[in-house]
């Protein structure tokens, strides 16, 4: 699971007012090549939640991204690289999501997160 | 097909090696109703699945089930799944839905792969997107097999893809096979509940539904979800099995037709079903527009014939017999969905709409 998906999950658990951004815990961390697309992450940019994203790519290993950022940033080429390493070359292969009001955890096994509720949490 | 010998591995790993006899489809009853014998050389027997209890087109309940039941179900949908998409995409690919035919045409066993494809098309084109300048960028495929959708879609449209299932193989599979194509990026794929999606709400511009809908044992729930994760202005797509609309004088389906829908529901990890109508009903109660809906149901008439054809060439049985009992009861019931579709019970429907703009 990369963090690109991470950034669109969220736990839907009975009760909970706000089970966005899932914490990260992890196992295993995988980190895979892939092309870098200049336009893909300009578009991106304005649909993702970044501070989820700054969280989340600390926790797997990851602190080069700035706590904030703004489309002026997109400018810059080391900016852009650090955005694509973090949003689509980390992957969590095994650990889990945790919600953040529960603290009930979805566990992830080889890169699939598994987001079913149990029957009372429906 | 006459006389062979076969071997299998039972699901407790042990190798049988037993004659094949002619195969022939038994009369429904007597198969579906037996508990199936293990093969000789095992000591558990393997049980069947828990009996659903639930109603049959009733016309005013609008077919819930309670959540023991709903995991019961999910977990047969699951292990159903977990065991036959391997042997599914042996033989017909990575599309698990009906193709698309001209009505009356001679259709050959080569001619399927491009009918499913077809399939897809003629879904976009209903729901007014195959207009070049329409084009999603964030879709979500609900029930997505081993995702032969979300890959196609996400090539034809340059977007984003999710595809949840209640299987972790499909899941596994689905993120193989997207990898393969390289297609990584694009698409991802979880194991989520459709009637609990793991997305924010108005998230996706394409809410893709391709025979799945049949699954869902709460279409209210299931519809709303659909409806609840549509960004404003996107479009919701459904294609999935029904029974035949009611007429205003009844309240159910007649007694013979429960019976024979049971016995579909049994063997492929189907709750109840509801009408096109219902579907209808459903989506008019969310104020959503421009709900169209059909039936395509002449257009899919060669596909469950020559689904049961692989099935009994020499490829289809032998894979068979190495899945399990769940797939190969499935296999013996797909006799009784042609038997559905002539009698005007089952209907291949399509159902579409849009969410308002704001």
């Amino acid at each position: 699971m990369r963090l690109l998906t991470h950034n669109m999950l969220s736990s839907n658990i009975k009760g909970v007012t706000n089970g966005f951004p899932l914490r990260i815990e992890v196992e295993k961390v995988v980190e895979k090549e892939v092309d870098f697309n200049v336009d893909f992450l300009r578009n991106m940019f304005a649909k993702i939640e970044w501070k989820a994203l700054a969280e989340a790519s600390r926790t797997m290993g990851y602190s080069e991204l700035p706590d904030d950022a703004e489309s002026s940033m997109l400018d810059s080429d080391e900016f852009l690289r650090k955005f694509h390493h973090a949003l689509l070359e980390l992957h969590l292969e095994e650990g889990a999501l945790v919600c953040p009001e529960t603290g009930r955890k979805f566990p992830v096994n080889k890169g699939i997160p598994n987001m079913l509720l149990h029957e009372d949490e429906v | 097909m006459t006389g062979a010998i076969c071997t299998t591995t039972c699901e407790y790993g042990r190798l049988h090696t037993f004659g094949v006899g002619l195969l022939s489809f038994p009369r429904p009853n007597p198969i579906i109703a037996t508990k199936p014998q293990p093969l000789s050389g095992c000591t558990r027997s393997i049980p069947l699945s828990t009996p659903l209890t639930v109603s049959y087109g009733g016309r005013r309940r609008m077919m819930t089930m309670n959540a023991a039941a709903t995991d019961t179900l999910q977990k047969g949908i699951a292990e159903f799944y977990d065991e036959s998409s391997g042997v599914w995409e042996d033989i017909w690919g990575d599309h698990m839905h009906h193709g698309f035919y001209e009505p009356g045409s001679d259709v050959s066993l080569s001619d399927h792969r491009a009918a499913q494809i077809r399939m897809i098309e003629e879904s976009l084109r209903f729901a007014s997107l195959s207009d070049d300048s329409v084009q999603p960028g964030n879709i979500v495929d609900v029930g997505c097999g081993i995702g032969g959708s979300s890959r196609y879609l996400a090539r034809k449209y340059g977007a984003k893809c999710k595809g949840i299932t209640l299987s972790p193989v499909q899941a596994q599979r689905a993120q193989e096979l997207a990898a393969a194509q390289g297609l990584d990026g694009k698409v991802s794929f979880q194991v989520a509940d459709a009637l609990n999606q793991p997305f924010p709400d108005g998230e996706f511009d394409l809410v893709w539904s391709m025979e799945s809908g049949e699954h869902m044992p709460d279409k209210t729930k299931f519809v709303n979800e659909l409806a609840r994760v549509t960004a404003p202005g996107g479009r919701i797509i459904i294609v999935t099995w029904c029974h035949r609309d009611l007429s205003s004088s009844e309240e159910s389906l007649r007694p013979e037709e429960q019976q024979l829908l049971k016995k579909i529901c049994d063997a492929y990890y189907l709750p109840a079903w509801c009408s096109t109508a219902d579907y209808v009903k459903l989506l008019q109660s969310l104020s959503l527009e421009d709900i169209k809906a059909a039936d395509w149901s002449q257009y899919v008439a060669p596909f469950w014939p020559a689904v049961i054809k692989s099935a009994l060439s020499w490829k289809g049985i032998t894979s068979l017999l190495r899945s399990g009992w769940k797939t190969i009861r499935g296999a013996l019931v797909m006799p009784l969905m042609i038997e559905g579709y002539k009698k005007g019970l089952i209907k291949f429907a399509i159902i579409t709409c849009r969410k308002p703009a704001s």
